[in-house]
């Protein structure tokens, strides 16, 4: 008998389960005993279930290069004729493949814990461990139980399969944006399993805060860049010329970033002024609940999106599993609370800390915001009975606001001492962002912003630029000073020496440039729809759109109708091809739009009807959206900060880690 | 002491004035979701925001590319409403295959849609009848 992918995987799985559970015990027994050997069996257990889980990931993409369709999810997902690149990714196209990626992710943050658990391994670490093999349990109980078994073989095998949804292997965009997400989502239960074990252990302290703040800076950063990412091919593969629909999805990614954003500020009152406490175990299990609860409402079936593929009975485990995770964190959390003192108050109103405290509010009151107009339709359907649903409007005018206040409390929170500041100190730190905000506004309205929104936007967000251009220069003037370096020295020292502060700088101007692109993109796109005849032209925002008539493409997986525009003015002479994809076992076209990307405003274009009968007419429509480049960018920015803020600093003095527990009878 | 107060009531002031202004956004832009029999039972008045979801009837669907009119009817199967909007349909929407449309009655029965939005399911395909409608991004 020939052992195929599929049995490979298979079996692969089954032997990881009972390690996993095995790794639980053992784990626990190590934490509470200092048992060195049952220590070392839980390393190897956590090493050999990542190899095994791998293992299967590795048999599934070889299942799928191989068109084995025999294995149900080879067929649903993959067809003979699907590009090599997209075969691969396919492995997570759909939910069994995505809980297997999930899965060997989340075995390899239990396997990174067992081996280089931060900083000494002993009780902390193991505790964390053995919750992080809980975890694993979990999501391998999954995937070897009908529910999303990746591995499930067809009842009948079809001579070619169905290939991926045409929306998703209709962009490369599908191979980072779902990773991004899962390692966000996932390396988030790290801070979670230390926040945890720390409440088991009664330790009261913020050893498991300072052991975990790079994992979960490195989270929050993979899920931003991944949220970016997927608001980037909502715009380049969807068609419709936006980037974010508050679709209950999206607001299921947004939710424990920005509740993980308050967390990455609150702990730095931590940090500084032992506060806060409890407030930051709260939010670090509410992000990571919130991370369940985004999966739930993905695959369940019970909210309706466009990424809500599958209903499945995968539903009502994960919900079982949230409703476990919440009931036994709040409970640790309301039994330890007494443990949890603070040592000193918050400080003046004007104060950094204070201004924290604020901007936790603002975060906490935006994700609940959010969170209502996501499940207000079902909560309205099981008491009323109706279906209601909760569009743009509502969010629109709800966390527009806040994200403003936000936009401010950035600007001024960093400009702030601890304490509290005297009148000096607020007239030297904020006299040029005012001048600078006040050029802001200016600016918008002499570009012809419409909307005090809008202008407000641009106000404060050069606000928050003066302030951070300003830290930057007193930064490196004090470097120039004290140690005699040129100015570009300075600067690279600022980032590699500082670099959770600068960093952080980084990435509020990567904000700031995300809010000056929506701001502007969303007041000034020019939108155009003409029907038109091979030869004909028309006017739009400055350019002279060209149609040039319809021709059909084949190509070996898909055919294409191809609309021809030649596209002029403003400096530039494109040529955009919007199209219509019809994919061989898809019943619909998908529509690709024709985009040109520039620093100045995307042309972004759309074949959006055409004579079926003589191809004699088509409707285009068109679409002149300025800056909507700098969103990517802005991304792209936040990600740099947040990468320059995670690396290791070089050692300055021996008293950044007095927490370090010392050597007992577990050892290295 | 007195720091300490006027920052909790700040921040307890700016809990409850978030909190009333979602409530307040929240019932104001609650939309029904519909299905044309439920529509048709439930008299809802003309001018009322909805949102209607069911099934583009086969042969209903005329777009004027000229006049740039959009019209077809909507179908559960068992009630019909004839849908009015303007501008090119999008390109998912095809007779036989499901739709949801945003907008509202018109005092003639029709339903004025300020927007179309094309649907399907995870296998690409046109919901089966009596499939209950379902939201999409646009």
């Amino acid at each position: 008998m020939n052992l195929t992918f599929a049995d490979l995987g298979t079996g692969a799985l089954r032997a990881a389960l009972p390690l996993a559970i095995w790794g639980v015990g053992a784990a626990a027994y190590a934490a509470a005993k200092r048992d060195g050997r049952a220590l070392a069996s839980a390393r190897w257990s956590a090493l050999i279930t990542l190899l095994l889980v791998v293992l299967a990931a590795l048999a599934m993409v070889g299942a799928l290069v191989t068109h084995d369709f025999s294995v149900a999810y080879v067929a649903r997902n993959n067809a003979l004729e699907t590009p090599l690149f997209f075969t691969v990714i396919s492995l997570w196209a759909a939910l069994e493949g995505s809980i297997l990626l999930w899965t060997a992710i989340l075995a390899g943050a239990a396997a990174y814990v067992a081996w280089r658990g931060t900083p000494a391994l002993p009780r902390l670490a193991t505790t964390a461990l053995a919750i992080l093999f809980a975890m694993l349990a979990f999501f391998l109980m999954l995937v070897t139980t009908p529910a999303a078994d990746p591995f499930v073989r067809s009842e009948i095998v079809p001579l070619n399969g169905n290939g991926p949804n045409p929306l998703l292997q209709n962009h490369p965009l599908m191979a980072l944006h779902p990773p991004l997400l899962y390692l966000g989502y996932v390396l988030f239960s790290v801070p979670f399993a230390y926040a945890i074990a720390s409440l088991i252990l009664g330790e009261g302290g913020d050893r498991w805060l300072v052991a975990t703040r790079r994992f979960a800076l490195v989270s929050w950063g993979l899920l931003g860049v991944g949220i970016v990412a997927g608001s980037w091919w909502s715009y380049a593969v969807l068609g419709w010329g936006g980037y974010w629909a508050w679709d209950p999805v999206e607001n299921a990614a947004i939710m424990p970033w920005l509740v993980a954003t308050a967390y990455l500020h609150s702990v730095m009152v931590e940090e500084k002024r032992r506060l806060l406490r409890s407030w930051n175990l709260s939010l670090v299990i509410a992000t990571f609940a919130l991370t369940i609860l985004g999966t739930f409402l993905t695959r369940s079936g019970v909210v309706n999106s466009v990424h809500a593929f599958t209903q499945s009975a995968i539903g009502p485990l994960l919900l079982g599993y949230l409703v476990a995770i919440v009931v036994l964190s709040v409970g640790l959390l309301l039994w330890r609370m007494p443990m949890l003192r603070d040592a000193g108050t918050v400080g003046a109103p004007l104060s950094r800390e204070a201004i924290f405290l604020f901007q936790n509010v603002v975060f906490v009151a935006a994700t609940l915001t959010v969170l209502l107009g996501t499940l207000y339709p079902l909560i309205a359907e099981a008491i009323s009975g109706d279906q209601l649903s909760i569009g743009r409007p509502y969010f629109d005018r709800v966390e527009v606001p806040l994200a403003l206040a936000l936009l401010f409390l950035m600007g001024i929170g960093p400009q702030l001492p601890w304490h509290g500041a005297s009148r000096a100190t607020l007239e030297r730190q904020f006299t040029a962002p005012i001048v600078a905000a006040a050029g802001g506004a200016l600016l918008a309205v002499a570009t012809g912003l419409g909307g005090a929104f809008a202008v407000l936007t641009y106000a404060l967000a050069a606000f928050v630029a003066a302030t951070v251009v300003q830290e930057f220069a007193r930064g490196i003037r004090a470097r120039r000073t004290l140690h005699g370096e040129s100015a570009s020295t300075a600067f690279a020292n600022l980032l590699r020496r500082s670099g959770r502060r600068y960093g952080g700088y980084v990435v509020h101007l990567g904000i700031v440039l995300v809010a000056v692109a929506v701001a502007t993109s969303q007041s000034k796109t020019v939108e155009v729809e003409r029907t038109v005849r091979a030869g004909e032209h028309f006017d739009v925002a400055g350019y002279t759109v060209a149609f040039g008539g319809l021709r059909n493409v084949s190509e070996p997986q898909r055919d294409l109708l191809v609309a021809d525009l030649a596209i002029t003015g403003n400096g530039a002479d494109l040529h955009l091809r919007p199209s219509l994809v019809f994919f061989p076992n898809a019943t619909q076209a998908v529509g690709s739009p024709g985009i040109s990307a520039g620093l100045r405003d995307d042309v972004y274009t759309i074949l959006a009807a055409y004579d079926t009968t003589g191809s004699s007419w088509a409707t285009i429509r068109i679409l002149v959206i300025p800056l909507v480049s700098w969103l990517w960018l802005g991304g792209a920015v936040v990600g740099l900060g947040a990468v320059i803020a995670a690396l290791p600093q070089p050692r300055r003095r021996e008293v950044t880690h007095p927490l370090v527990e010392a050597p007992a009878t577990v050892g290295d | 002491m007195g720091a300490r107060r006027v920052l909790l009531i700040a921040v307890l002031a700016a809990a409850v004035l978030i909190g009333f202004v979602a409530v307040q956004n929240l019932a104001s832009s609650a939309v029904y979701y519909l299905t044309p029999t439920e529509a048709r039972d439930r008299h809802i008045a003309a001018g009322t925001a909805a949102r209607l979801g069911g099934q583009v009837e086969a042969g209903s669907l005329r777009y004027d590319p000229q006049t740039r009119d959009l019209r077809f009817t909507l179908t559960d199967g068992t009630a019909r409403v004839t849908v009015i909007g303007t501008g090119a349909p999008p390109s998912l929407l095809r007779e036989g295959a499901g739709a949801v449309v945003e907008g509202s009655f018109a005092s003639d029965g029709t339903f004025r849609a300020t927007q179309v939005i094309a649907k399907h399911d995870e296998q690409y395909a046109p919901p089966s009848p009596g499939a209950t409608p379902s939201h999409q991004t646009p």
